[in-house]
């Protein structure tokens, strides 16, 4: 396996964050969920108090013993140390890191929250993260296209020809695998079968009541050419929460310690101008996965379970080749059939539904669902599930978090 | 987004060339006068010697159809009367590492192929409910 991971040739259009290495050293010990929903009414502020709450009361313990919150710097109105304060009617002293939350940051949080600890500026922090983009879609603001709009050679070099918005750069990178890997409808479309079983199977998941087989795919018309609405992530107002402290903390408190064992991070050369990428049929989990999983002293080989930040089906399927699961341009195949299925699979793969069918809340709920895995208490139980992997992904940037569960 | 979204700001300074490239009828590309290598999208300095000499330069228009996508779904009301189209990358004749951004016209979504070859042709942008046009490059199949 580790041929597949550390290639003779390193690529040379992007480059990973080199973290020191923190293995073992923080524990997620609390995990939440805002309840998803399409268009709500909520604010982020509300649904991420929801989250907090419950991961804190999760990790069995109270708001005053968090001392540390870490939040997105980078997208809107996020839950902050303030948001914590007046939410909880606390004022003890909170470091706050605004490091953190979903998409790549869901997977790094824990590298912020081991520095914290380590430098003792806190002992006990939540990373949180929430959306509320069905509601703001219905009022026409926000969501996932007017951050891309905001892009000035995106602006002025791709949307005069209508290469705008996510749905159509996906199509094109779709296309471009299946150029150059032979990658098959039906293959992309296995991704969204074993995302929607799972989310059947999940209580809580937008789309629990909606059923879809290879065939319905299949007979699904094209949105934008080779992609279906099934191939695309929900809109959703939802988020999520997780808990960390030192893993030797974590050993004292209500649930079993889940061990961060290795994180990482990679970034593309090219930022976030999909089109100009190098690799145009590649992501950065390919500089961001081999330094997490020496990090972990763990190989793909050892994951039971994994999770990926899913706007797309392709998106999933070249980051299941870029994170070393499969060689290059094989993903197709190895996607094929039930292999992404919780019960049997070769490798259980979102087994919460994942963006296209439980919630688009950016990866903080992918985490979640790892914790859940590891702990036995999924809905989509992993039999014996012990290491588990969370891969997020924003196109500039790739992350990896590894965890495991010890005892 | 209004339909002005989507015309570009031809004034913007690091893509002004291009447009006046465009509305000239020809397509240009900064090029490294140092070592000769094609940057796009336009950077400050070469991205392969680091040099800030760039010059944009017209080139031939030719190139190849890297991928594209079918446009069907009306995602933003600017491009309501177009769909479907073809939107797409093209790898330029002079490198093929510099991918353009286009509209593939002149034929019809199932006649698009991989690899074809194609050609610039420059055509107003407007949008219906919009004075303003702007010409671009669009490509279309190579007619020599
Ligand atoms: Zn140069």
């Amino acid at each position: 396996m580790t041929a597949s991971t550390t290639p003779a040739n390193p690529p040379d259009w992007g480059f990973p964050t080199e973290f020191e290495d923190l293995s073992g050293e923080v524990a997620i010990v609390g995990v939440g969920e805002a309840d998803p929903s399409k268009a709500s009414g909520r604010t982020t502020h509300a649904i991420a108090a929801q989250a907090v709450e419950r991961a804190i009361a999760d990790a069995g313990l109270r708001p005053e013993d968090v001392d540390g919150v870490i939040y997105s710097g980078g997208l809107g109105d996020q839950f902050d140390a303030a948001a914590f304060h007046a939410h909880f009617g606390t004022n003890h002293s909170l470091f706050a890191s605004s490091e953190g939350g979903g998409m790549a940051w869901a997977a790094t949080a824990p590298v912020v929250a081991a520095r914290a600890i380590r430098e003792r500026k806190a002992s006990c922090l939540v990373n949180v993260f929430s959306v509320a983009w069905a509601t703001q879609r219905a009022n026409m603001v926000g969501g996932p296209g007017e951050f891309h709009a905001k892009q000035r050679f995106k602006a002025n070099l791709e949307m005069p020809f209508g290469w705008f918005p996510q749905p159509v750069y996906f199509a094109t990178i779709a296309r471009r695998h299946m150029l150059e890997f032979g990658t098959k409808p039906e293959q992309l479309g296995a991704i969204a079968v074993s995302c929607r079983r799972h989310a059947n199977l999940t209580p809580g998941a937008v789309m629990h009541d909606k059923k879809l087989t290879l065939e319905d795919y299949l007979s699904r018309p094209m949105l934008v050419d080779p992609l279906r609405v099934e191939d695309c992530c929900l809109i959703s107002d939802g988020g999520g929460a997780y808990v960390m402290t030192s893993s030797e903390r974590a050993r004292d408190l209500a649930k079993p310690p889940i061990v961060v064992a290795g994180v990482g991070e990679g970034q593309s050369g090219s930022g976030s101008y999909w089109s100009q990428q190098r690799d145009f049929t590649a992501t950065p989990q390919v500089f961001s996965a081999p330094g997490a999983f020496a990090m972990a002293n763990l190989s793909p080989h050892d994951v039971d379970v994994l999770t990926l930040y899913d706007p797309f089906t392709i998106a999933a399927l070249m980051q299941i080749e870029d994170m070393g699961f499969c060689a290059k341009g094989d993903g197709g195949a190895f996607v094929e059939g039930s292999a992404l299925d919780f019960d049997g699979g070769v490798l259980p793969y979102n087994t919460h539904g994942g963006m296209l069918s439980h919630a688009y809340v950016l990866g903080i709920a992918h985490v979640v669902e790892v914790v859940r895995q590891l702990r036995g208490e999924a809905a989509a139980q992993v039999k014996d599930a012990r290491v588990g992997v969370y891969g997020g992904y924003t196109g500039q940037h790739a992350s990896t978090l590894v965890l495991r569960r010890d005892a | 987004m209004s339909a002005a979204h989507f015309l570009p700001d031809t004034n913007w300074e690091p893509t002004a060339e291009f447009w006046a490239g465009a509305a000239q009828g020809e397509l240009r590309i900064p090029r490294c006068r140092e070592c000769g290598t094609y940057n796009w999208y336009p950077p400050k300095t070469c991205h392969h010697c680091g040099s800030p000499q760039l010059r944009w330069e017209a080139v031939s228009g030719r190139g190849t159809l890297f991928s594209w996508a079918v446009v069907r779904h009306v995602f933003v009301k600017a491009f309501e009367e177009e769909v479907p189209y073809v939107t797409g990358l093209v790898a330029l004749e002079e490198d093929p590492a510099v991918r353009i951004v286009t509209r593939i016209v002149d034929c019809l979504p199932e006649e698009v192929g991989a690899d074809m070859r194609v050609e610039a042709v420059f055509r107003p942008l407007v949008f219906s409910g919009s004075e303003k046009s702007v010409v671009v490059p669009w490509f279309r199949p190579a007619t020599v």
